[in-house]
């Protein structure tokens, strides 16, 4: 019964979803517009299951008196945005719109930004011609960076043409060749789902 | 300092690097690309009263190469006098793309309701996309700020896609493929993108078969942007920085081939 309903429940709706597609009658219309109210509402609800699972982690990993400061200040964040928004509301000069803007943003990009100096760590110790394969690889990426950083026109005038001819043929045909990849899969495997061949995602019991 | 290592001097070499060509500012020299002035002529070529829908799916994280970005294209629209509808399918870019857009409004003299309004986030964006095709109003009874969606002037033509011009997809992760895939594909609205650097090449396919219809990216689409504006922004700054630190790594990357062929070298000898 356990793996019945839900399997009962995904081929209908998968089924419903297919059929409705191709219908421009009231009923497909409705049945559309509901669906796609009742998926808002379903993740909606996913977000709350998130927040309680952030909360009860940092709980109890300050009952162990794992990193304890920096889980305070996490659920004090938590706490504290959601209270200043529903008192003083989220409009210009509001603290709430203060603290994104001065506290949570900027904390965010600074974060961020470090990729800059890891990037720069890594390109000096992994980036190496060790093979024909990573000689091409090497080329290919100072070609792209040079003609990214034209400083005052440095560079000479045909970089950024052969640039834009690897972005537009080897590395597009190898990005086309990714997503249908892609999509092959995802139509099987959505398939596959539907019809019930595929059950892992209702979890082992 | 005997307790630095190497990837220590790195890090100060690249914090030098990015500072002192700040404080020099180094005059760039900005080619524009065909794909930022496709961009740019398509909204340029717009009637004054026409309608794009702006939707900010960003996190604050992006910001900073974000904004210049957003900021560059907001300000052509107003300037252009079109009129801007502002959505967001992440939490995180709600925020953001309210300010942005009340700060460019507000350097056009443009009011709120009539010329831009706000509508603010909905959850699971494919939903958020595929309710939009079929009702503005039934996705968005309220605004961001707490307005009726029929209190609001610009809104009240608008029912669905059909009544919008164009959807700019403003992001920096892969939101812009769900506007391509169920915005283009099913309502068959206009999809132009103003992504992050590191996206660009993900949009290539979409913008060369013509489901995405233009694009720009990254901090040297903002500093063309910018420079087809006839404006000074973020843009070229934040290019200044990204260009030195581009040479830095590309110095780095010969440093680091020298000395492992050196090595290599004196390990056969």
């Amino acid at each position: 019964m356990n793996r019945k309903v839900p399997l009962a429940v995904c081929f209908i709706f998968g089924v419903v979803m297919f059929i409705q597609y191709f219908s421009q009658h009231p009923t497909a219309r409705f049945v559309y517009k509901s669906i796609l109210d009742y998926w808002q509402i379903i993740f909606a609800f996913t977000l709350i299951l998130g927040i309680i699972s952030f909360v009860n982690n940092n709980i109890s990993q300050i009952k162990r008196g794992n990193n304890t400061f920096y889980r305070i200040v996490a659920i004090s964040g938590f706490l504290i945005m959601p209270v200043v928004a529903l008192g003083w509301g989220i409009k210009t000069g509001s603290p709430f719109m203060w603290m994104f803007e001065n506290v949570q943003a900027p904390m965010q990009s600074t974060v961020f930004a470090l990729l800059a100096f890891f990037v720069a760590s890594a390109s000096y110790r992994g980036f190496r011609a060790r093979s024909i394969p990573a000689t091409i690889l090497l080329l290919s990426a100072l070609i792209i960076l040079l003609s990214r950083s034209n400083i005052g026109g440095i560079f000479s005038d045909y970089l950024p043409n052969i640039a834009d001819w690897i972005r537009n043929y080897p590395s597009m045909s190898a990005r086309r060749a990714i997503l249908i990849g892609i999509g092959l899969g995802s139509l099987t495997t959505s398939l596959r789902v539907i019809i019930g061949i595929e059950r892992t995602w209702l979890g082992k019991d | 300092m005997k307790h630095l290592k190497s990837r220590h001097w790195i890090f100060l070499g690249l914090f030098l690097v990015i500072g002192i060509t700040m404080i020099l500012n180094v005059k760039l020299n900005v080619r524009v690309s065909p794909y930022t002035q496709k961009m740019f002529d398509y909204i340029d070529s717009l009637p004054p009263g026409s309608i794009l829908l702006i939707s900010f799916d960003h996190e604050a994280s992006s910001l900073p190469e974000i904004r210049p970005l957003a900021l560059a294209v907001l300000r052509h629209a107003f300037k252009k006098d079109l009129r801007l509808i502002g959505v967001s399918l992440l939490s995180e870019g709600t925020v953001i793309g309210y300010r942005l857009m009340q700060k460019t409004a507000k350097e056009y003299h443009k009011v709120y309701g009539k010329d831009y309004v706000y509508l603010g986030f909905r959850p699971q964006y494919v939903a958020a996309i595929l309710s939009m095709g079929e009702s503005l109003k039934e996705t968005y009874p309220q605004d961001y700020l707490g307005n009726k969606y029929d209190q609001l002037n610009l809104l009240k033509s608008v029912k669905n896609y059909n009544n919008i011009d164009a959807v700019i997809s403003i992001a920096d992760g892969s939101l812009t493929t769900h506007w391509i895939e169920y915005g283009h594909g099913r309502y068959g609205v206009k999809i132009l993108g103003a992504v992050t650097a590191a996206m660009v090449t993900t949009y290539d396919p979409y913008l060369a078969s013509g489901q995405m219809y233009a694009m720009t990216g990254g901090l040297r689409g903002a500093a063309e942007y910018e420079e087809l504006l006839k404006i000074s922004g973020g843009g070229a700054r934040g290019m200044l920085a990204q260009s030195s630190a581009h040479l830095y790594v590309i110095f780095l990357i010969i440093v680091g081939n020298l000395s492992y062929f050196i090595t290599k070298r004196k390990g056969r000898k």
